[in-house]
């Protein structure tokens, strides 16, 4: 059975009505809206205290309304994207008429910007390969929330490839069963790494799977182009930061050429947890102790030279 | 007749293999903490390797360093004395830092109970005996990173074992430096080398009679 994107509930379900004083037209017209096969009921934002809510409460909605007052969208009114049908009752709202992302989401935004993420995705083998691909397809509009939020690293990245792995892990995920086989095919087509499962677990699809360059996290190239070289990411500058947190990287490059600060809160990566001053002062230390064996050398040999002469 | 000088041969096959081992773990250690695009010479992944291979046989090589010490008596060499600490500790310094320059007699010259320096029993014993475990133990858990704690002390368990081990690693690289610089502080520059490839006691150690007795400065 088709799942909805959001929670992975089956599209058919029935909606309890309790409201006292609906009228009995209305709780038909709800009852056979819920029980056609219409796309997931997504549409049912939860904002707390707007009208939407005086008939869409919580328990009877697919949305999750604590995900969504978290979300990066959370904010927004349901009628700011779900603005079509919702003046009559009852709604004759159409998916297709569901506003455009770009509508908001354009021009340039601090380190974002909408035009290039556009050609990158026009790029990407999403948009050849399938020409009805939008960005809520990776972006859910009620839950996403962008890594710059997160400060955790683990959770940034897991948020990152759940998107990636509602299309990309086969089936549907239904028990921890399904989920655990789902993940060993991922491990098994990802057994050139040493650790595979650790690299699945910590590392963005995005950070191999886009094309090389720090910000590209939407030319997603086919599979036979993936990044397979691993200083790509095990380097100081490295991708897996670059593409997960760019809003840091666009500024600690340009304070200190490289990106990696956020490493040191709570991830390691060799070769990319790196300190310029834990560096430098090895360097220095090390730079000491050749410098004093030498000069002691070589005064040993000049103290011996006049010894002989004597 | 070849004299005693407490260099057998399956101390110098160790000595001579971990060298060479830690030498490879050095160079592969300092290409994989400042890899950076396409300038590793074997290639990020051949390298891993080679540092996993060698740490493994470094291991192998410390067990059987621990093994000979214990059962071939060359643990011996490595007892503390009192007057390792004072005034042994001084008067090596001293003899380091003066005494070499102007030709004084060794403090404390090989002896048939007495191979190391106390400045050199205590190095080594620290190295040998504190800093190597550590080194080995952090290196295996690097292995297993996903049997590590997600975090220890405030911060990822991967990152701590990794920032021990590749600390406990320079420090060991810097006193293989010193280690090396003080190999030239024989009779002659190439005097100890000798003696710790060929393990004969001509080459000095031992029977070495310049200085018979330690010296007070």
């Amino acid at each position: 059975m088709k799942k909805c994107l959001e929670v992975g509930m089956p599209m058919v379900r029935a909606i309890q009505i309790r409201r006292p004083g609906m009228t009995t037209a209305a709780i038909r017209a709800l009852l056979l809206a819920a029980m056609l096969p219409a796309p997931c009921m997504s549409a049912h934002a939860i904002n707390q205290g707007s009208s939407c809510m005086e008939c869409h409460r919580p328990n009877h909605v697919v949305i999750d309304p604590d995900r969504y007052e978290r979300s990066v969208h959370g904010a927004l009114d349901c009628t700011t994207c779900h603005s079509d049908g919702v003046d009559r009752f009852p709604h004759r709202s159409h998916p297709a008429n569901a506003p455009d992302c770009k509508d908001c989401h354009s021009g340039a935004s601090g380190s974002i910007d909408f035009g290039k993420i556009e050609m990158e995705f026009q790029a990407s083998i999403h948009a050849t390969a399938n020409p009805t691909f939008r960005c809520t397809d990776c972006h859910s509009p009620h839950y996403f929330i962008p890594a710059s939020r997160m400060t955790d690293v683990s959770e940034a990245i897991a948020a990152v490839n759940q998107s990636c792995l509602h299309c990309h892990a086969p089936g549907g995920a239904a028990t921890a069963a399904t989920q655990q086989a789902e993940f060993e095919a991922l491990v098994d087509k990802h057994s050139l790494f040493p650790h595979p499962e650790l690299h699945l677990q910590r590392v963005t699809c995005v950070a191999c799977h886009a094309a090389k360059g720090h910000e590209n996290l939407h030319l997603i190239v086919p599979k036979s182009q993936a990044v397979r070289d691993c200083v790509i990411c095990h380097a100081k500058n490295s991708m897996l930061v670059t593409k997960l947190y760019t809003h840091l990287a666009v500024k600690e490059r340009a304070e200190h050429g490289w990106a990696n600060a956020i490493f040191f809160n709570n991830a390691y990566l060799t070769g990319a947890n790196r300190n310029h001053w834990l560096d430098l002062g090895s360097v220095l230390l090390a730079l000491l102790t050749v410098i004093g064996a030498a000069a002691h050398g070589i005064g040993r040999s000049i103290f011996a030279y006049f010894r002989r002469k004597k | 007749m070849r004299k005693e000088s407490g260099y057998p041969i399956w101390l110098r096959v160790w000595h001579w293999g971990n060298a060479v081992l830690f030498v490879t773990l050095l160079i592969t250690g300092l290409n994989m903490h400042y890899s950076r695009l396409s300038s590793a010479p074997l290639g990020f992944r051949t390298t891993v390797f080679a540092h996993n291979t060698a740490g493994i046989l470094l291991t192998l090589l410390y067990v059987f360093f621990l093994y000979g010490n214990l059962r071939l008596h060359n643990h011996r060499y490595y007892r503390l004395l009192r007057e390792d600490f004072k005034p042994g500790i001084v008067r090596q310094v001293r003899y380091y830092l003066r005494g070499i320059f102007v030709g004084a007699p060794h403090p404390y010259p090989p002896a048939w109970n007495r191979k190391f320096n106390p400045l050199q029993k205590l190095s080594y014993i620290a190295v040998m005996y504190l800093l190597f475990p550590l080194l080995i133990i952090t290196g295996w858990s690097l292995l297993f990173p996903d049997r590590l704690p997600a975090m220890l002390f405030g911060m990822p368990g991967i990152a701590l074992w990794a920032l021990v081990h590749t600390g406990i690693g320079f420090f060991l690289s810097l006193f293989m430096v010193v280690h090396v610089y003080l190999g030239t502080t024989g009779a002659t520059p190439g005097q100890l080398f000798r003696l710790m490839w060929s393990g004969d006691a001509q080459s000095g150690a031992l029977s070495n009679e310049r200085e018979a007795a330690p010296a007070d400065e």
